[in-house]
């Protein structure tokens, strides 16, 4: 072990005394500091603008005077995606996906305002996350300091030298491994300052740990493979050549390619093809603004039975309150069966896609950063599920005191005459079924429950990529071309 | 009678299709210096880094103080100090850093003091001690191979032709050193193809040609080589 270290140190001394070395370092961890630094003040000041929107369109809401009921339904209310913590590390699907859903009655309305149409965003310095430096930029730094790392001493023949004095090749491969993984441990430094700026924030420790751990073992896979190249290959040119490639294959071309064909193989419905057929579906539904629609006859006929009456008016309940309430529960079955469907597309196609984790580790990184994060797709739906359950909460509400405290007669006769126009309202006290939306993501334990198949991917190109740069070793142990 | 400190053994080493040793077969005794002369490519690097262990025998074996060197290369290689053909130093690093670092991986504890009296035995300007090795001239870098050997105090050395890149001073000294060493018990076979230095340290010599020890010659009991003799062996068995 002893040698091990001293090996790790020698290497250290070499980088510091190396201009390219230190200067690639240091210009990474600019690179990296820059992105978390502008990411946390991002995604804060989103996260702040959204609690604030939030705040206020709920005080908004509730503001408003004695009214219809219904009047209210389409008043409608917003709700706004906020995202999690460690979003300032990475924001995931966040600035893709829209942040916030206008709740009204009969509707199932988009998310929109996704954040990447805003202007400083399109302006283009918005990608680079910490996600992206650490997945994309930071092997690279590893691969042009270290592709020598192995090759540089058969080249000097100082791998003769080490032999002589006794080393072997566990620690020449321990020390090399380490050496490059203790530099990729000072390059997680800004990332993890980012992270304990969210643990400050109210993200979970163990979410942190889980977080910093995966970029960690991430990055101990790329040393390991850049160890295993340099003692595989040649010459130093070729170990970088062929570092390049494989970095080029990881991290850009494979993503791209399992984008593209996820896409193929899984295609999701269009939007317009989505909508027309719901529209088709919707006709199947009674119009709940008219209780005299066939649709609800039997609905009429039940609660006629049920009261021992034989006409709307003389209903201790409001029948217009009523069948609002009973068609607002059919349609957002039409609605959701649509919506639950479209999610399920598009979850089967992320799910396609994360078998990509096998083919790429950065894909495995990928998938363990968003899900660890609740920056997922998965996160996404759950806030249109949220979003879903608190618009039909709040529309039942409404629609269930337009049932109860409003006479029938005067809701029919309310653009009649001003004295049922003034009694077919009901007091501002009832707008407070409204109930308080606070977004947050997953429990802790269950993204990572969910991170936890990428994880454990990511730990196996890890030990495959250290058992790699140990073959390399071990087989040029005895490649000496003395004759 | 105890067998001698370094024996090969039949030693054969075949590399990509070419048989690089063939059937070598010396012995050294304790307090020996035995040279192994050669042309280029007669296999002579080949017959050190086999006997260290770095390269494994196709057939025949080595042994270093009745041990098989491949059996137990890494406990062979704490008695053996090894001095490369070219140096095989940093040269991002001070002739005192290399010292350092190399006698830290072979777990030899030597004093600033004991590194800076190995570096006076080579005569390694002090000066020019503390300087990256990138400035050295290729006989500095030499002295500083060669008092790496001498710090690893081992009782064997192999030597892979010391003198290159010396000037005849100190080629005078090394040669001086060696004998000295010789006399205290240290072991030595050095590869070269200096038949002159070989004659004058030498006790036995053995001529290397294509991977086959063709001859081996002792030097008379307490002189040393004819250098003409040996010159004239070597010439006409590398014409044969």
């Amino acid at each position: 072990m002893n040698g091990a270290l001293r090996i790790a140190a020698e290497e250290w001394r070499y980088w510091l005394r190396s201009r390219l070395a230190v200067s690639a370092i240091l210009l990474m961890l600019i690179v990296v500091l820059a992105a978390v630094i502008s990411t946390v003040s991002r995604m804060q000041s989103e996260a702040d603008a959204r609690r604030t929107m939030q705040d206020a369109a709920e005080k908004t809401f509730l503001a408003q005077p004695d009214r219809h009921p219904h009047r209210m339904v389409h008043y409608g209310h917003y709700v706004f995606r906020t995202p999690a913590p460690l979003a300032v590390i990475d924001p995931g699907v966040d600035p893709l996906t829209g942040t916030v859903i206008f709740l009204e009655g009969h509707r199932q309305n988009s998310a929109t305002f996704p954040a990447a149409y805003t202007a400083p965003q399109v302006a283009g310095f918005n990608a680079l996350t910490p996600a992206f430096a650490y997945q994309v930029l930071v092997p690279l730094v590893l691969i042009v300091i270290g592709f020598s790392v192995v090759s540089r001493e058969r080249e000097l023949r100082t791998d003769v030298q080490l032999s002589a004095q006794g080393l072997n090749s566990v620690s020449l491969w321990l020390g090399k491994s380490l050496a490059l993984v203790s530099l990729s441990a000072l390059l997680l430094v800004p990332l993890v300052g980012g992270a304990l700026y969210a643990l400050s924030q109210g993200a979970a420790g163990v979410a942190v740990v889980a977080l910093i751990g995966s970029y960690f073992l991430y990055l101990a896979f790329w040393s390991f493979a850049i160890v295993g190249v340099s003692a595989r290959a040649k010459s130093s040119a070729m170990a970088l050549l062929v570092s390049c490639v494989a970095w080029m294959a990881i991290a850009v071309v494979i993503p791209r390619l399992v984008s593209d064909l996820v896409g193929a193989i899984a295609p999701v419905t269009g939007k317009i093809e989505s909508d027309f057929a719901l529209i088709e579906a919707m006709r199947d539904v009674g119009d709940g603004h008219n209780a005299a629609d066939p649709a609800f006859d039997k609905l009429r006929a039940e609660l006629f039975n049920e009261y021992g009456v034989d006409k709307a008016e003389d209903l201790p309940v409001n029948l217009r309150g009523i069948v609002a309430e009973v068609a607002e529960a059919e349609l957002t079955d039409v609605l959701n069966e649509f919506a639950d469907a479209r999610m399920q597309e598009e979850a089967a196609q992320a799910t396609l896609a994360r078998n990509g984790a096998l083919l790429s580790p950065m894909l495995a990184l990928r998938n363990a950063s968003m899900q660890t994060v609740g920056s997922d797709l998965g996160n996404y739906h759950r806030f249109l599920h949220e979003a879903e359950d608190a618009r039909f909460e709040f529309v039942q509400g409404l629609n269930r005191v337009h049932g109860s405290e409003l006479s029938y007669i005067d809701d029919i006769n309310r653009n009649k005459d001003e004295a049922s126009g003034l009694r077919a309202r009901v007091s501002a006290d009832n707008w407070r079924v409204l109930q308080t939306f606070d977004f947050r993501p997953a429990a802790p334990a269950e993204r990572i429950g969910k991170a936890g198949i990428a994880l454990l991917i990511l730990a196996l190109w890890c030990v495959g990529a250290a058992g790699f740069a140990y073959g390399g070793l071990r087989d040029s142990e005895g490649r000496f071309h003395a004759v | 009678m105890s067998e001698p400190l370094i024996v090969a053994d039949q030693l054969s080493v075949s590399r990509g299709g070419r048989q690089v040793l063939d059937s070598v077969s010396f012995s050294v005794k304790h307090g020996d210096i035995f040279a192994l002369l050669g042309g280029n490519g007669a296999g002579k690097s080949t017959t050190l880094l086999t006997l260290l262990g770095l390269i494994t025998p196709t057939a025949g074996e080595a042994r270093i103080n009745g041990v098989r060197v491949h059996d137990n290369a890494a406990a062979v290689r704490q008695t053996v100090a090894y001095l490369p053909e070219s140096a095989n130093l940093y040269p991002h690093l001070s002739a005192r850093e290399n010292l350092d670092y190399f006698l830290a991986l072979a777990n030899v504890a030597q004093s600033n003091a004991d590194v800076e009296k190995a570096l006076d035995r080579v005569a390694l300007a002090s000066e020019a001690r503390g300087r990256s090795l990138a400035g050295y001239s290729k006989g500095m870098r030499q002295k500083v191979a060669i008092a790496l050997a001498l710090l690893r105090k081992t009782p064997i050395l192999l030597l892979d032709e010391p003198t290159s890149g010396l000037d005849p001073v100190a080629v005078d000294e090394f040669n001086g050193l060696i004998s000295a060493l010789s006399q205290q018990g240290t072991t030595v076979v050095m590869v070269t193809h200096d038949v002159y230095g070989a004659c004058h340290v030498a006790r036995s010599v053995g001529l290397l040609r294509r991977g086959r020890l063709v001859a081996t010659f002792d030097a008379p009991e307490g002189q040393h080589f004819d250098a003409e003799t040996l010159h004239a062996a070597f010439v006409n068995r590398d014409a044969a």
